[in-house]
């Protein structure tokens, strides 16, 4: 259990390492690298506990849970930070959590709480819906072995992942496949995507001999896609804030016609309608950790709600950020497209918002 | 908690218990309630953070909020009025002792009712520009002007006023505010009718009414200052109204807009759902700002969030309407008692306005929001300097 002022210290510390060695520069330098993470600073997150945050203490993680993850993903996304924090630490550390499997908690999470071994989860095929019909690796029984057949994409920061987590059909249901990522067969595609802070790639699975996780069925794999939801929530409130504070400081310098443009009635209710954005996003994230945290009645509506709230906020108000900035928000060397750019990534990833606005719909109906 | 406040807690529990019905919600006395609101205010839980001297008990804010918080659970009026008592508050901060002796007594124990009289034909969002004139009469104010958007203004004793006492400085300079009595041949009010149909809101016409000067709050001049307190203390008291209700409604208009859905056969259909979610996700994410808000205020740091309450308010009641209205389709050209969800969805409608545009309209509240927790600079306001003789404001 993390006490609140735990809680504080982590944020703490981890902003300051954020502000320290995730500054603008240093996310530009790292989206042009291969690799599309800084080493330095992940092993920074490693010894800070970062990356073990929601692994249980005896698998060598600190035992926080979603509010904790929340918190530091709100962090992580006001820097823009690039890499595969929520595809290891989050994703893949939360499905191997959920799952029965002692061994594999055993061998795989040490390694991935202290940053040694990587690990990310293909989830969807080509049509990228993360729900099961979006499946499109089989595994089949062949002799004593388990082989997985087909196809996973947008998976994200594979290219540098030791070990690939596929949820894969199976005759009895969706099921999770442990893969080392350099078995012969796994062919990882590096896709070309928009935002440069986020690595996607399709692995085409050739007959890959692959390991079952035991006890990760449809169940585990909805927890960690929850906690995976919540994680991008924070993500997307924490730099929805930060554009957000980037543009009100502007709107205080940029003078035109003779004073600061945030005094002209056109920019300012831009502003104020975007704190609602801001604030309600930060709100919806936060509450839908909390109702994981305690397995709330109204679990499934507050988190369907801000998997599409702070979605759509982010992408509101990164958008908005580059209008109300005119154009030196349209040069490549101003922040803003960054932010535009991660807020589009965000918004598909795990599932697009027309699909959670349905989702909490039928959660309402359920709850009513 | 502290042992003191344990004391408190057992002490008001005791008085409730003997003096109100938590059940029935009702005095056990068998008498009105406004006698069980006297009551409350001899007891000293009217006001309990002012001192005795003036009709308090002389408690800490943390005392102060134990005692209305055991108020609340049983569902009694009548405490806390410290915080918020429009007139008592105003008068408390401002007004001369023999004001406080005269007037706080009879608000706290519920004798009286006050009225707004604030807005003008002529100064709405710019409320500063009122034209309404106080001008000395030997020991009275003779007040001359109109106001509007006064509600209670038939039942109220007393009405607070702003009036303009001197148009030689600029315009928030020459206001003086009064506690001027309702009751008397100089004042007439007339009914305003509602694009709702509603008659909530009144005209108030003063036609040489007459006001003491020593029912004056705070000096000549000095009545722009007041005002902000007695707003403070109104939008607190709406703020939290508007959380109850927030709360309180949540549930309901998720049941309706579902139920209007299903009875005209959208609740399948793909697109309504995504209008339901949205307009739903709005009331849902205000009540989450305001649990949130709450809960960082009671840790001790502010929130700007209070300040978006009322904008997000107005989008979530007019997008309500809007949804519904979808929903009924051409049912919704209807009226009448023969059609309750198409009279009610265009009362919605109409009656959306009320809260973007009263108490502040959006483009106000947005302005507000701008500078006060922002930080932007101010918009230019060309007669702010002028003495408000010269202000288009007069000379048209």
């Amino acid at each position: 259990m993390i006490t609140a002022d735990e809680r504080a210290a982590i944020r703490e510390s981890f902003a300051r390492l954020l502000t320290d060695q995730c500054s603008e520069e240093d996310v530009r330098r790292t989206m042009e690298t291969d690799a599309g993470y800084d080493p330095a600073l992940w092993q920074a997150m490693a010894n800070m506990g970062i990356l073990g945050l929601i692994v249980a203490p005896e698998h060598g993680g600190i035992g926080a849970g979603p509010v904790e993850i929340e918190m530091v993903m709100e962090e992580a996304g006001a820097r823009l930070l690039a890499g595969p924090l929520l595809s290891s630490a989050v994703l893949a550390a939360g499905l191997i959590s959920a799952s029965d499997d002692a061994d594999a908690k055993a061998r795989l999470l040490p390694a991935i709480a202290s940053g040694e071994r990587k690990a990310t989860v293909a989830f969807t095929g080509d049509k990228g819906c993360w729900t099961a019909e979006g499946v499109a690796v089989e595994a089949r029984g062949e002799g004593d072995a388990v082989r997985l057949h087909g196809a996973a994409s947008f998976v994200t920061a594979a290219h540098v992942a030791d070990i690939l987590l596929v949820v894969a059909s199976t005759s009895g249901g969706l099921a999770v496949f442990e893969v080392d990522a350099k078995t012969s067969g796994v062919g990882i595609e590096r896709l070309e995507s928009w935002d440069r802070t986020q690595r996607l790639a399709r692995i085409g699975f050739d007959g890959v001999p692959a390991r079952p996780l035991e006890g990760a069925g449809e169940a585990a794999i909805e927890h960690a896609l929850d906690l995976a939801r919540v994680a991008l929530a924070g993500e997307q409130a924490g730099a929805a804030r930060r554009i957000f504070d980037i543009t009100v400081e502007y709107l205080k310098t940029r003078v035109q016609f003779g004073r600061p443009i945030g005094g002209f009635q056109a920019i300012k209710h831009m502003a104020a309608d975007l704190l609602i954005e801001v604030e309600s996003a930060t709100s919806a994230a936060r509450a839908a950790a909390q109702a994981i945290e305690d397995d709330a009645p109204d679990r499934q509506v507050l988190v369907n709600l801000a998997a599409f709230a702070c979605a759509d906020a982010f992408s509101e108000v990164a958008a908005t950020a580059i209008q109300m900035h005119g154009g030196i928000a349209f040069t490549w060397e101003h922040p803003a497209h960054l932010y535009l750019r991660r807020a589009r990534a965000d918004a598909q990833l795990f599932g697009s918002s027309d699909l959670y606005r349905e989702r909490y719909v039928a959660a309402l109906e359920n709850a009513a | 908690m502290s042992n003191d406040q344990i004391d408190v807690r057992s002490e008001v529990r005791a008085w409730l218990a003997e003096h109100w019905d938590a059940d029935a919600r009702r005095p056990r006395s068998g008498g009105s309630t406004s006698d069980f609101i006297a009551k409350v205010f001899e007891a000293g839980w009217a006001a309990p953070s002012w001192p005795e001297q003036w009709w308090g008990r002389g408690l800490g804010k943390e005392d102060a909020s134990a005692v209305i918080s055991e108020f609340r659970k049983q569902r009694a009026p009548g405490a806390g009025q410290d915080r918020t008592n429009i007139t008592a508050n105003t008068v408390m901060n401002f007004g001369s002792d023999a004001l406080k002796r005269k007037i706080v007594p009879e608000f706290l124990s519920g004798r009286v009712h006050q009225c707004l009289l604030y807005s003008e034909p002529g100064a709405g969002s710019d409320l500063a520009a009122i034209r309404t004139r106080a001008e000395r009469d030997g020991s009275d104010y003779v007040i001359n002007g109109q106001k509007i958007w006064t509600s209670g203004a038939m039942s109220a004793d007393y009405g607070l006023l702003i009036a303009r006492t001197d148009w030689d400085v600029p315009k928030h300079d020459g206001i003086s505010f009064f506690l001027i009595e309702m009751r008397q041949p100089g004042i007439e009010v007339r009914p305003i009718n509602q694009i709702t149909g509603d008659s909530h809101f009144n005209e108030v016409f003063l036609d040489n009414a007459r006001v003491p000067a020593e029912n004056m709050v705070g000096a000549e001049g000095q009545g722009w200052k007041v005002l902000q307190t007695a707003l403070a203390v109104e939008r607190l008291v709406m703020g939290e109204g508007a959380g109850e209700r927030r709360q309180g409604s949540a549930k309901s208009n998720v049941v309706s807009l579902i139920d209007i859905a299903r009875d005209a056969g959208k609740l399948g259909d793909p697109v309504a759902r995504q209008e339901i979610a949205q307009a739903m996700a709005y009331r849902q994410l205000n009540a989450l700002n305001m649990m949130r808000a709450k809960a960082e205020m009671a840790a001790g740091s502010s929130s700007p969030i209070m300040s978006l309450g009322k904008l997000a308010m107005s989008r979530i009641l007019h997008e309500d309407a809007r949804v519904m209205t979808r929903l009924l389709g051409a049912t919704s050209m209807l009226d009448g008692a023969d059609h309750l969800r198409a009279a009610d969805v265009n009362y919605r409608t109409a009656n959306a306005y009320m809260t973007s545009i009263g108490g502040g309209t959006d483009q106000i509240q947005r302005n507000i929001i701008g500078e006060r927790v922002l930080g932007l600079p101010r918009e230019t306001e060309v007669d702010r300097n002028l003495p408000f003789r010269e202000s288009r404001a007069v000379t048209g």
